[in-house]
């Protein structure tokens, strides 16, 4: 009988505070630069990415409720329709939250595509919205943001499994 | 261990019966947002908080184009002033003509009983950067409720008219282009007197005139300006050139688009018209028009007359 682990992995201590708010205020920066033209219709979401690594990630620590609160103040920012963001985000996280388990197996190639098929349906929900007011199609660059996204999911989690931002095991909590 | 016990299985309401929860709000907000308009305090509140931070992200764009304004080369600096020059001299003559025909027009709406003014007086302001929404045509400038500004106010630059105030802030309002889908200007053709409305696209340099009928006087070429007629944009401001005039007798109306005649994507000043009172049409009733589901089109206009009324 093999008794080998079934992974070397390291146990992963759980994230700080100030990283989880660090990157979810990060995120926020970056989607409130003054995008426009191609890139504003390209860009990737990086406030609904960062969501959903979280939620991955660290489900206790974010989840849908987050996810409304962030959607509606991209609503506010980009001046659109108020609690479009908000239902997409806590659609989306609610998706991440039913593969969490299935996710957390896999390679980070194969979680990106998981991740990726979520945004895309994420976009798909924003964009029958806006069809559904009567709104012209913006073009098909629309497609390349989910994908930018999803391609960004690997690096994130090389980043923010860095030890640096990482506490150090405490073995004390455990033993009190 | 205490810690650990107080919620190792208290996980709360299940994701699913969140997602209802959270859903049903979100679509709440946005059919009280859509269909009634409410909740404007939501946005100025978070506005008030984002605009900041936004303002701070745009700064080295702007110091970028200072500096490269700055040392950008002499000659190119004397061509400009030249031009300039040159069209303040142009705009000088236009603008004693106008204040005779204004005079003129005074004196005409005097003797006639109709008290037609002219929206001369105006806030300039500075374009800081598109709506970051794809899927509507507008831009953000850099005057809001604390210079005056309301939802509803005219918006022109040097060739025309640009759109309309659709929605402000504290520092800075939101800008709906002509072209914008279903935005609507009341029009009339400079060489005939033809009225009719000028309609956005959503697309790109087009704005559309429906409704008029095949046999009617239109040509390619034509100009229209603003016909002055809804209170809103004040009458003679350039608006477009007729582009396609497509009359097939199959159709009732004739197919005819135009170029807008502002600059849609090159302006960078602006000037809002802040002239309250165009003229003294009969107002809306205030009742009926907040119960209607104002949209697009016209509805800041009708929501500026309505309060203007009160």
């Amino acid at each position: 009988m093999d008794l080998s682990p079934i992974s070397h992995e390291p146990m992963r201590p759980p994230a700080p505070f100030r990283l989880l708010a660090g990157s979810i205020f990060g995120a926020l920066i970056l989607n409130l630069l003054p995008w426009s033209g191609a890139l504003l219709r390209a860009h990737p979401d990086f406030v609904l990415l960062v969501l959903l690594y979280w939620s991955v990630n660290q489900p206790r620590s974010i989840g849908q409720g987050w996810g409304f609160m962030l959607g509606l103040v991209m609503d506010v920012a980009d001046s659109v329709l108020l609690g479009q963001h908000a239902l997409v985000y806590v659609v989306s996280i609610y998706l991440a939250q039913l593969l969490r388990l299935r996710i957390l197996q896999l390679s980070l190639l194969e979680q990106a595509l998981h991740i990726g098929a979520i945004l895309i349906l994420a976009q798909a929900i924003v964009v029958l919205l806006n069809l559904s007011l009567g709104r012209e199609f913006p073009g098909v660059l629309l497609a390349l943001s989910p994908v930018l996204a999803a391609v960004l999911w690997p690096p994130m989690d090389l980043v923010a499994t860095l030890p640096r931002f990482r506490r150090a095991p405490t073995h004390t909590t455990v033993m009190r | 261990m205490h810690a650990y016990q107080d919620n190792f299985f208290a996980r709360g309401p299940s994701p699913l019966a969140r997602l209802t929860f959270f859903a049903l709000i979100a679509i709440g907000v946005m059919v009280a947002d859509h269909r009634f308009q409410a909740l404007p305090f939501v946005r100025l509140g978070v506005s008030a908080v984002i605009t900041p931070i936004e303002q701070t992200l745009l700064f080295p764009g702007t110091v970028a184009r200072r500096a490269g304004e700055y040392l950008s080369n002499q000659s190119r600096l004397i061509d400009e002033n030249a031009r300039l020059k040159a069209e303040v001299l142009e705009l000088a003559a236009a603008s004693q003509q106008s204040k005779l025909v204004r005079a003129e027009q005074t004196y005409l709406g005097a003797l006639a009983g109709a008290d037609k003014r002219f929206g001369d007086r105006g806030i300039v302001a500075e374009i800081i950067r598109d709506a970051r929404n794809p899927f509507a045509r507008k831009v953000i400038i850099d005057k809001g409720l604390s210079q005056g500004l309301t939802a509803g106010l005219a918006v022109i630059d040097g060739k025309g008219v640009v759109g309309q105030v659709t929605a402000v802030g504290i520092l800075s309002s939101e800008v709906t282009l002509t072209t914008e889908k279903d935005q609507a200007v009341p029009v009339m053709v400079v060489r005939n007197g033809l009225r009719a409305i000028a309609v956005g696209t959503g697309r790109e340099g087009t704005i559309d005139v429906p409704f008029i009928p095949v046999g009617a006087d239109v040509q390619v070429g034509d100009a229209l300006v603003t016909s002055g007629i809804d209170g809103t944009y004040p009458a003679g401001l350039s608006v477009g050139l007729v582009t396609i005039v497509d009359k097939n007798p199959a159709f009732p109306f004739a197919r005819i688009s135009a170029n807008p005649a502002a600059g849609t994507d090159q302006y960078r000043f602006v000037r809002v018209l802040t002239q309250q009172e165009l003229h003294d049409y009969p107002r809306p009733d205030v009742k009926a028009d907040e119960k209607r589901p104002a949209r697009e089109a016209g509805s800041a206009a009708r929501r500026r007359d309505s309060r203007g009324g009160r």
